[in-house]
């Protein structure tokens, strides 16, 4: 047994020791019942509105004006709108993955991150979303993708991975919000119950639907939160799987091969995991939630990171293995071109972020390092950034004809357009951390050791 | 019409888990059927003990699924092959291959959907108004208290043993419920 | 503890089979050998798909022993000493290894240097498909293979005799980095051993759809064992509805992944419809083939993954088992189905050795296997974390 609690010594806890039902509780629901908005809140929102605002500006010249305010043109007709799409979905998929996976995994570890894991899902798909429609030309046409009777009795191509992203979008939102809503519905009846003012009593009061947390209650939401983690973790997977195809089922060099599926899908679990660590680190600090998201969350996030940057390394020693192997010489010249060309500096500042970054979390001092855990988490956003960016640009300005050949190089549009993005990001992120709870109290009551049964009697 | 008070039952009020799981266990001894216990977090031998089962849900999403399966293929089928056949690089009008990912999304939508809804309705929510909201420290149900309502339409209930049958079981309080 | 209670009754249990298989093994190999000698290209066809099933259910458990020391839990505990003795048969499959190596110039076109001289593509791979610098690859991958086979095996006994802290955190930290070497020197296993039996063509999933049915096959054959193991002491104290539940569910993960990787290659090449990819799948979608993929796609994938889903399933043992027997067996026709096209596209045949070599390979196997088994306690003894994971709630 002394082995057992030399054991237990050396993991940190998933929550501090000394709190009670009624502590997790007002701690958790102070942050949003506090009826003073702190100074810092607003000091961030208010930057990230005035980005909110760019991204409007952008995008009402691109209305008026059309993408050619882009730097896109044929060759290169995907350039930073569809690597922003990837990324973005990308960072939602972690989301998804944390809460999903490892609840059917029993990791009790993920209760205090995955509310706002899956905040963070359901805002970067809304940033995802945006890109491919502002892309599409003609925007207020984007009903035409839907499948509808309409009066030229077309549909869409449904051979098509453009179509298949449509839908695969569409059910990851829908089913992410679902997902999220469900898991929120006990929470909200505690801050209906905690309410002071009349509003937030009525606000909270109708979100909450009326839950009593009746066992009854509680048996049919366990199961059907079960049964959505079950269908999220392969949805998630398919989501990107989809992505993925968009590019490899064109007959492209460097786009079209068999490993893009999976290898996407982990490069989605890795920026995302970044992102959800660069946003969990400032969070805990500035909200002092040291006690729920602890050095046992951090550490695991950077053993994840190393898991995901791993296979994303698998992935581009196979593509590099291939080019050769495969005796293709246009896939030869693209990796060649993509290595030394004219976007090769990318491709290194790629391997550097995402190959080489990450092996930091081989020490487990490096892992329990809460500034080595920040830097890193960025240089991988900017690392994982940067691979789509060569996906998408890099294969796209060397055709198979060298007439055929050009260069892209993004406008301020482009950069208005993800820092755009990005302000709205944050901008819903700073309204749910106001207006919602953070993280699950339910399940975080669960977790306490007062919370144990015993079937005697 | 003047609307009376009606009696709904009687609720008792603990500290922690363990002397909930108790009460219940001793009130279905006792012979009581109509019961609920309201906890702010999912006990599972709770819900056990009161007899709730795996229920319906499981199964509710399955049929969502295979729903959500059955219409995404064959929107794509009778659209690709019967309303509107198209020659597109070659491929044939029933390219099941490339119908696969919308026909695995909508199962997925078709599952959660019905999941989520199917939970509500089992639950009996959206209910803005039940009784035992009347009761004041309800409130702490959802926080850092357990209770134990039994129900005036119990066979078995009767006020006065049934009150002294919850004070029994050690509770902080027991209180009326009313149904106003 | 009451888990370290005796085992030898199920030990014993067990050291009947040995002889049967062995004795099995051995007609059967005989009779094969006997059998190249009249259809030498046969044997050698059905001797490779013979040797990449038993291979990679050993080194998927190999991957599956790794993955259980990162990840925790009850899982790994109650798997781990079944995947140990599968790790412990590398040297056999080493041995078993040597007669391929008499079949290379019946197996590869690459090693024809006529062909090679009037084909440029095969030229421009001379560099890495070569009789041997392939010799060479293998030495490295079993060379990897066995050194973690043996230090798996080594730390974990040691951990039942010293209960030594220091060995979890070592057999932990030899698991992360060995998984990635693992994930390398497989994938080119599979691209040196089967894809360049076609060398002309290549696919960059091809080796993780291997890899994805590898670990599939090890948890099915691990999960089998507990299941005849768990009639008996110590397992049958051990296991609840909730272990057999996940234990299901890992199933029912690798039945999906392995799924999603074929179909992911299939519907990559299928729109893409190039001339120099589809030439796999064409040879594999008639002449009888057509059929073999239909029955994989129907028994391989939609009758485990609608089973796997019901909780009844999972926790009847008999109904798990036989879940269990199919997928191995359909993962026999997976591998049949990607190797013997190669030699006979656009026809199905299957010969009688296709049936006898796997036999007697297996028996062999099997009996090196069973032997391995019944020399250890079937639950490891002194895992820091076993207490927690085997008693944690859920």
């Amino acid at each position: 047994m002394s082995s057992n609690e030399e054991a237990e010594i050396e993991r940190p806890p998933v929550i501090q020791p000394g709190h009670t039902f009624m502590t997790i509780t007002d701690k958790i629901s102070a942050i949003v019942l506090s009826r003073r908005t702190p100074l810092r809140w607003l000091i961030g929102f208010a930057v990230a509105f005035l980005l909110v605002m760019l991204l409007l500006w952008t995008i009402a010249r691109l209305i008026f004006v059309g993408i050619g305010i882009w730097g896109i043109d044929i060759p290169v007709a995907w350039g930073f709108a569809i690597s922003n799409f990837v990324w973005w979905i990308g960072i939602g998929h972690a989301g998804t993955l944390i809460s999903a996976i490892l609840l059917l995994l029993h990791q009790k570890w993920r209760t205090s991150i995955n509310r706002f894991a899956e905040a963070m899902t359901l805002f970067a798909v809304a940033c995802a979303t945006l890109f491919p429609l502002l892309h599409l030309g003609r925007p207020w046409f984007f009903y035409w993708l839907l499948p509808y009777p309409n009066t030229m009795e077309l549909w869409p191509q449904f051979r098509s991975p453009l179509v298949w992203d449509v839908f695969a979008i569409f059910t990851y939102f829908i089913v992410s919000l679902v997902f999220w809503y469900i898991g929120m519905i006990p929470d909200l009846a505690t801050l209906r119950d905690r309410a002071r003012s009349k509003l937030a009593w009525m606000a909270y009061g109708i979100l909450a639907l009326g839950w009593r947390g009746s066992s009854r209650h509680w048996k049919n939401y366990e199961t059907v939160y079960l049964l959505l983690a079950g269908l999220a973790t392969p949805l998630v997977v398919s989501v990107h799987t989809i992505v993925s195809f968009d590019f490899s089922v064109a007959i492209v060099p460097g786009w079209h091969s068999t490993i893009f599926p999976p290898y996407f899908v982990a490069g989605a679990m890795f920026s995302g995991f970044a992102m959800v660590l660069t946003l969990a680190i400032p969070i805990r600090k500035v909200y002092a939630l040291e006690d729920f998201i602890t050095m046992r969350h951090l550490e695991n996030m950077g053993k994840l990171l190393l898991v995901a940057g791993l296979i994303v390394t698998y992935s581009y020693l196979s593509e590099g293995f291939f080019a050769w192997y495969g005796g293709n010489q246009f896939e030869q010249y693209m990796e060649l071109n993509r290595m030394f060309g004219s976007y090769g500096y990318m491709y290194w500042i790629l391997i550097a972020g995402n190959v080489l970054a990450p092996q930091v979390f081989w020490f487990q001092r490096m892992r329990r390092s809460v500034p080595v855990l920040f830097i890193a988490s960025i240089v991988v956003n900017i690392g994982m950034w940067t691979e789509r960016y060569v996906i998408v640009v890099q294969s796209l300005h060397r055709d198979f004809m060298p007439s055929a050949w050009g260069m892209y190089r993004a406008t301020l549009w482009d950069y208005a357009a993800f820092a755009g993005s990005l302000g709205l990001f944050i901008a819903l992120l700073f309204l749910f951390i106001r207006f919602l709870p953070l993280i699950s109290m339910a399940e975080m009551r669960e977790l306490l050791p007062q919370a144990k049964v015993e079937e005697s009697a | 019409m003047k609307r009376g008070v009606r009696f709904y039952g009687l609720m008792a009020e603990f500290d922690d888990p363990q002397k909930l799981l108790e009460a219940a266990k001793a009130a279905r001894r006792e012979g009581y059927r109509r019961m609920e216990a309201y906890t702010p977090f999912a006990i599972e031998e709770v819900s056990e003990e009161l007899g709730h089962g795996r229920g319906w849900i499981p199964y509710i999403v399955f049929a969502g699924g295979l729903g959500g399966a059955v219409i995404g293929l064959g929107m794509q089928w009778y659209a690709m092959a019967i309303a509107y056949p198209l020659n597109i690089g070659g491929r044939p009008l029933w390219s099941w291959p490339a119908f696969m990912p919308i026909t695995f999304e909508l199962a997925v939508l078709g599952a959660a959907l019905l999941g989520a809804l199917g939970m509500l309705a089992l639950n009996r929510l959206p209910q803005p108004y039940h009784p035992v909201f009347n009761v004041e420290r309800f409130d702490l149900a959802t926080q850092n208290r357990f209770f134990l309502c039994i129900e005036a339409s119990d066979p078995y209930f009767d006020r006065k043993q049934t009150r002294e049958f919850l004070m029994s079981t050690e509770p902080r309080e027991v209180f009326d419920v009313e149904d106003r | 503890m009451s888990r370290t209670a005796d085992n030898s009754n199920s030990r014993s249990e067990f050291n009947r089979y040995v002889l049967p298989f062995l004795i099995v093994g051995l007609v059967a190999l005989a009779l094969s050998f006997l059998g190249a000698l009249f259809r030498p290209q046969q044997f050698f066809q059905s001797y490779l798909f013979a040797y990449v099933f038993w291979i990679g259910l050993v080194v998927g458990s190999l991957a599956v022993l790794m993955m259980q020391y990162l990840t925790g839990g009850a899982w790994g505990i109650i798997l781990r000493r079944v995947l140990e003795s599968v790790t412990a048969t590398m040297p056999l499959m080493i041995l078993l290894f040597v007669p391929l190596l008499f079949g290379l110039h019946r197996l590869y076109i690459w090693t024809h240097s006529e062909v090679v001289a009037t084909d440029p593509l095969l030229q421009h791979k001379k560099g890495f498909l070569n009789v041997p610098f392939f010799i060479v690859r293998a030495a490295v991958y079993f060379g990897c293979w066995i050194l973690f086979a043996l230090l798996l095996n080594r730390w974990s006994r040691e951990q039942d005799r010293t209960s030594e802290p220091h060995l979890a955190w070592r057999l932990e930290h030899l698991s992360g980095p060995g998984l990635f070497v693992l994930a390398i020197t497989l994938s080119l296993a599979m691209i040196d051993w089967v894809m360049s039996v076609e060398p002309r063509w290549y696919s960059t999933i091809y080796a993780v759809i291997y890899t994805a049915g590898d670990v599939l096959a090890a948890l099915a054959f691990g999960i089998g064992i507990v299941l005849l193991l768990a009639r008996s002491a110590p397992l049958v104290y051990i296991m609840k509805p909730k272990h057999w539940r996940d234990l299901g569910n890992m199933l029912l993960t690798f039945v999906m992944l392995w799924a999603y990787c074929a179909f992911s290659q299939y519907l990559l090449i299928w729109s893409g419809n190039l001339r120099e990819e589809i030439t796999w799948y064409l040879p594999r979608e008639s002449g009888g083939w057509g059929w073999i993929a239909l029955a994989l796609i129907l028994v391989h994938f939609f009758l485990p993954f609608l089973l796997l889903l019901s909780r009844q399933v999972k926790e009847r043992r008999y109904l798990l088992f036989t879940v269990i027997i199919s997928v191995l067996v359909l993962r026999f026709v997976d591998i049949y189905w990607f190797v013997a096209p190669a030699f006979s596209p656009f026809h199905f045949t299957v010969s009688w050795l296709d049936f006898l070599v796997p036999i007697g390979m297996g028996g062999l196997w099997l009996a090196y296997f069973t032997r391995q088994l019944t020399k250890w306690p079937l639950l490891p003894l002194n895992d820091p974390y076993a207490e927690e994971a085997l008693n944690a709630e859920e």
